[in-house]
């Protein structure tokens, strides 16, 4: 009984037009499933977007009867298919019976952690036409700058809710969540490559990867693509993972070495110091002495002259891509050796050596992959810079089998605003935006200038001492700092005293407590329109998000629907700008129609920012597609492959090469400093860095930042994330807590906290002890772990779990008591200064434990 | 030749992450607390030298399965494509196969499976979120997103109080000529299903080609999934 595929693809219900648009299954799809099918159940598979976590991948779920069943990768992405746990337990998420149905109003006016708002439900007219009114009173008052929109994660369409909508209705306050996520990392790589993204990786040509706690079969970026290219990545390069635990890569890598946390500088600057004093750079890339002797001696500066015969003979460096090798090796790398590297990092010098010889062996095949666990540090910035500077040194940059850029699908601009500012908001929209960026203590560079980063966690400092201002009014969407952010008792204090909030949102979160209104969301991957555009395998793509199912309560999209209702409220209350900008410039680019309904809008803006992917003006430059409807059948426009190899002598940094010695963040540091009236190294000290000089700009050596004394607090505290993780809204689906034990060290239905056995034994705590751990800044509860998978003085907990909301799974008592405990109520309440970031990883608070 | 099927797990390919056992949930209909694909992690050395592994368990479907023989009313039952298949509705929830299996891979529903989204009521906020039982009606089905093409060929889509269920080999998709779900679902590509009879088969193929191993070869369960390679 053989069965032809083509057969299935003929006869699944309701898809012959489908069939006749839909891409044939390429072969490696068909493969995995050998003799027998992969099409042919009943129902519709309908493509849309997962963003469980920054891969952004496309996929489809089985819609039957109007639910949806179950899903499986987009045969059309880029990963062929392929997706990780994820998108499975979106799922439960979309059919959470904890979801809010219909928007609600808060009638107990305290606020705090714990306290019961009282929610009623409302009419979304009620609540729009509140909300509607806040803002008249802003504007009346001529304070429309102290409106806050806060926005956590997000799909192309929040040029809607967070582009524009805030500049409308007169206020420069768009918030994200972007220093939260990797933004250290992405300034890393724009100090060295200037390319303040995420990168891409040749992982079919790649020899060697060393991961700086990448955990690419985890989490982070391209992560099914990674899955499912590891086996054959580790038949042809070597991995070695740098993480303080063992990661699931780890466990996979042909080495582990287990990291004190916070010295991945540290590690990275003793392998660039091997890699100089053996010679064994990229020639090609880098260049060379122009004798072709090696001068990088240890413990001597490259000496700018040698005496032969008499004469005086200079020392020339030919650097060809980069700039300033020399200068890093006299200004740090000198000294810089594995032995002294060792105590600091806990890693063997004869392993470091090891590992700088085999990396530089892979040469231009060889990656240096930083991840947020080596870089959002308070010191991270620099780390981040270290661990990058390594691609520069053997020349895997934009090359054959290493670490590469990427292009972006196009999509259409947003059409300009400027036309539709109300006169009246001029004064307001050019005060300083709330979250402090480039203020003294926080340069937040990019593009060589100061205050160009988000600080998205000292808005609640910044709140709370009303410093710029006063904010009177905010509106949040897809977000929940009080949970998610560093600090979350400045988060709980600026909430509680913040005069009107109003939150969209799928779940009854914690910042959703401290709300006056709630707006019900739409489950992004199931219920709404959107797009993201993301890089995986070396192809840019935009995958388009549709709704596969009507939600069962009253939600709306939050980035479009929520917007154009209050602008048709403050549209009758007389203030009508903000609908005419929605209305005259997202017509339905097919047939002109103006978008009357909020329906309408979420449909015609999407269709109208992904256009130049659907209406085969992008043909040449990657997959065909001629219509709207053919974009939501296919579900992503993917690029022609990354040509290697163009970015190189053209990198965005101050000189065009990639930098060894950063110019570019000397003349971001400088703009900085000019603009405060400060010198250079008065600028770096308030940034809490240690090194002055010159010494500054090249990838150094700075000290971890740790809080708490070693006696009282006996372990560093290392953070980690989960493989299903759907960044921070899986913790209500038990399937998370049926299966938790993929994450290695953890186990089901707990919130362990791992620690080393001799650790156990020296302070008399077994497995399953209930205990309190306990920082300067706060105390959790939690369970013990005993596993060697990591290093005795520190202890490893799984962020995620410890909500006293959002749910009746994810709180032990709805509203109050935790299941879990939230590693973020631990933490310092500090930053990465040169970049904004939210410091999660690097050791930065000490513990005690104490059993209950 | 009659088939025999059977499937092969890389060890070298899997990456442990769990796709498997999710959409197998997904496919099955399974309640909280059974897991027909589930996984076994060890972690073995003394700090740093720390070996981690994670290995996919699913049933076995042994040629020689105790289950089966112990079955006294032949609710657990072989096909004869080498399915070990078990009736709802012939089974008396003795547990002998459960006894039997040395596996673990047999589990008992002590209740209707998803009794609470035809029960329970209760929500956050009255009017303001919904309830398990709110989210069933509307779905018009035991729970949203209920997969009804599980009870092809007779099989209790969701299983009844006293009966036991397990691993099935997603044999009602295979009679559709489709893969099991936990193949299809694999994001490393480390599954292999199919007839161990047909020479010319991936599985027949790739078992050729390698050292597979069984887990507990000393039951003498004759079992059918093989793991190659090593998971680290």
């Amino acid at each position: 009984m053989s069965i032809n595929r083509r057969d299935f693809l003929k006869t699944t219900a309701g898809s012959a037009a489908v069939a006749s648009t839909l891409s044939i299954f390429p072969e490696e799809v068909e493969a995995k499933t050998g003799e027998l099918g992969y099409e042919g159940e009943v129902g519709k598979w309908v493509a849309s977007t997962c963003q469980g976590c920054t891969s952004w991948c496309s996929i489809q779920g089985l819609v039957v009867d109007g639910k949806v069943i179950k899903v499986r990768g987009n045969p059309n992405s880029p990963s062929g298919g392929r997706i990780c746990p994820r998108p499975h337990l979106a799922l439960q998420q979309v059919y959470d019976p904890d979801r809010v149905k219909t928007p609600l109003k808060r009638t107990n006016p305290k606020k705090g952690r714990g306290i019961d708002p009282k929610f009623v439900p409302i009419s979304w007219d009620e609540a729009i036409n509140t909300i509607a009114d806040k803002i008249m009173e802003l504007i009346n008052a001529g304070e429309t700058h102290k409106f806050l929109l806060t926005r956590g994660r997000y799909t192309g369409l929040n040029e809607i809710m967070y582009g524009t909508f805030p500049k409308l209705i007169g206020s420069p306050n768009n918030i994200s969540h972007s220093a939260l996520c990797a933004d250290a990392e992405e300034f890393g790589r724009e100090q060295s490559e200037g390319y303040p993204a995420y990168a891409d990786f040749d992982l079919q040509n790649t020899r060697y990867i060393l991961g700086w706690s990448s955990d690419m079969v985890a989490s982070n970026r391209q992560t099914p693509w990674f899955i499912n290219q590891f086996g054959n990545v580790k038949d042809r390069a070597k991995i070695t993972t740098i993480d303080p635990r063992l990661s699931a890569t780890g466990a996979k890598s042909h080495r582990w070495l287990p990291i004190i946390p916070g010295t991945d500088g540290a590690l990275a600057i003793a392998i660039a110091h091997v890699i100089l004093a053996e010679g064994k750079w990229n020639k090609d890339f880098v260049g060379d002495f122009a004798d072709k002797v090696n001068y990088f001696v240890v413990g001597q500066e490259v000496p700018t002259e040698i005496i032969v015969e008499d004469k005086k003979i200079p020392i020339v460096f030919n650097e060809i891509h980069t700039n300033g090798v020399v200068a890093w090796w006299n200004l740090e790398l000198k000294d810089r050796t594995p032995e002294w590297a060792e105590p600091i990092t806990g890693i063997s010098a004869k392993e470091i050596r090891e590992v700088a010889r085999e990396f530089a062996e892979a040469g231009s095949r060889a990656i240096s992959w930083t991840s947020p666990g080596s870089s959002m540090q308070i010191r991270g910035g620099i780390s981040a810079f270290a661990c990058h500077a390594l691609n520069g040194l053997v020349g895997s940059v934009d090359s054959v089998g290493g670490i590469l850029q990427q292009g972006s699908a196009p999509t259409a601009k947003t059409p300009d605003v400027k036309p539709y500012l109300d006169p009246r908001f001029a004064e307001s929209l050019k005060k300083p935006k709330i979250d402090q960026r480039g203020t003294k203590g926080f340069p937040a560079l990019e593009h060589m200038k100061s205050g160009q980063f988000v600080v998205t966690s000292r808005v609640a400092q910044a709140m709370l001492d009303q410093d710029p201002y006063d904010i009177k009014m905010a509106i949040g969407y897809w977000n929940n700092w009080v949970f998610s952010s560093m600090g979350t008792k400045h988060w709980e204090e600026a909430m509680a005293k913040l005069p009107f909030f109003a939150h969209i949102t799928t779940n009854i979160a914690e910042m959703t407590m401290f709300a006056d209104i709630v707006l019900p969301a739409k489950m992004h991957m199931l219920e709404r329109y959107g797009f993201a555009k993301n890089k995986q395998n070396l192809t840019a793509y935009l995958s388009v998000h549709q709704p596969l199912i009507k939600p069962y309560g009253d939600a709306k999209t939050d980035e479009t629907e929520v917007p154009f209702l209050i602008a048709q409220a403050l549209a009758k209350k007389g203030f009508d700008l903000p609908l005419k900008y929605y209305q005259e410039n997202f017509k339905d680019p097919e047939t002109g129609k103006v978008p009357e309904t909020a329906e309408e809008f979420d449909l015609f803006a999407t269709k109208f920012f992904t256009k130049p992917c659907w209406d085969g003006s992008s043909n040449s430059k990657g997959d065909t597609i001629n219509s709207w409807n053919e974009l939501l059948d296919k579900g992503i426009w993917k690029s022609k492959r990354y040509k290697i190899g163009e970015k190189i002598g053209h990198f965005h940094t101050a000189t065009h090469k990639f930098e060894f010695f950063s110019e570019t963040l000397k003349a971001g540091m400088q703009n900085h400093a000019d603009k405060h009236k400060m010198t250079l190294d008065e600028a770096i000290e308030a940034a809490n860095y240690t090194v002055k000089g010159e010494a500054f700009f090249v990838p150094h050596y700075e000290p971890a930042v740790r809080y708490g004394d070693e006696k009282t607090y006996p372990f560093i505290f290392i953070d980690h994330r989960s493989r299903l993780n759907r960044e921070g809204r899986s913790q209500n689906s038990p399937w998370y807590y049926s299966t938790k034990s993929v994450d290695p060290g953890d186990e089901n239905e707990k919130d362990v906290t791992k620690i080393n056995p001799l650790d156990g034994k020296k302070f008399g705590l077994k497995n399953g002890d209930k205990v309190r751990v306990s920082s300067m800044f706060g105390t959790i509860e939690s369970e013990i772990k005993l596993w060697e998978g990591i290093r005795p003085g520190t202890v490893s907990k799984c962020y995620g779990q410890g909500h006293w909301a959002y749910g009746r799974v994810g709180s032990e008592i709805f509203g109050s008591k935790p299941r879990g405990g939230n590693n973020n109520d631990l933490y310092c309440y500090d930053w990465e200064r040169l970049s904004g970031s939210n410091p999660r990883h690097g050791g930065h608070t000490r513990v005690k434990i104490e059993k209950i | 030749m009659a088939k025999k099927y059977g499937m092969i797990i890389d060890l070298h390919r899997c990456v442990g992450c769990g796709a498997c056992d999710l959409a197998c949930k997904s496919e099955n209909n399974t309640p909280v607390g059974i897991d027909w694909a589930s996984h076994k992690v060890e972690t073995y050395g003394i700090f740093p030298k720390v070996t981690y592994t994670h290995t996919p368990t699913l049933c076995n479907h042994c040629e020689d399965a105790p289950c089966v023989r112990v079955c006294p009313t032949q609710a657990m039952h072989k096909t004869d494509e080498g399915f070990v298949v078990h009736d709802p509705s012939l089974c008396i929830g003795c547990k002998s196969c459960m006894l039997a299996d040395p596996y673990g891979v047999i589990f008992f529903n002590k209740e209707h499976a998803f009794l609470d989204y035809a029960t329970d009521d209760s929500s956050i906020i009255k009017g303001g979120t919904f309830s398990k039982k709110e989210l069933s009606d509307k779905a018009k089905a035991p729970f949203p997103n209920f997969n009804a093409a599980r009870g092809a060929g007779g099989y209790e889509a969701i299983r009844r109080k006293g009966a036991v269920e397990k691993c099935t080999f997603c044999n009602h998709r295979v009679a559709q000529g489709l893969a099991p779900a936990c193949v299809v679902a694999c994001p490393a590509d480390a599954r292999i299903f199919g007839d161990l009879n047909d020479e010319k088969s991936q599985i027949a193929t790739t078992l050729k080609a390698n050292k597979p191993t069984v887990l507990l070869p000393e039951k003498g369960t004759k079992p059918k999934v093989f793991y190659i390679r090593s998971y680290n």
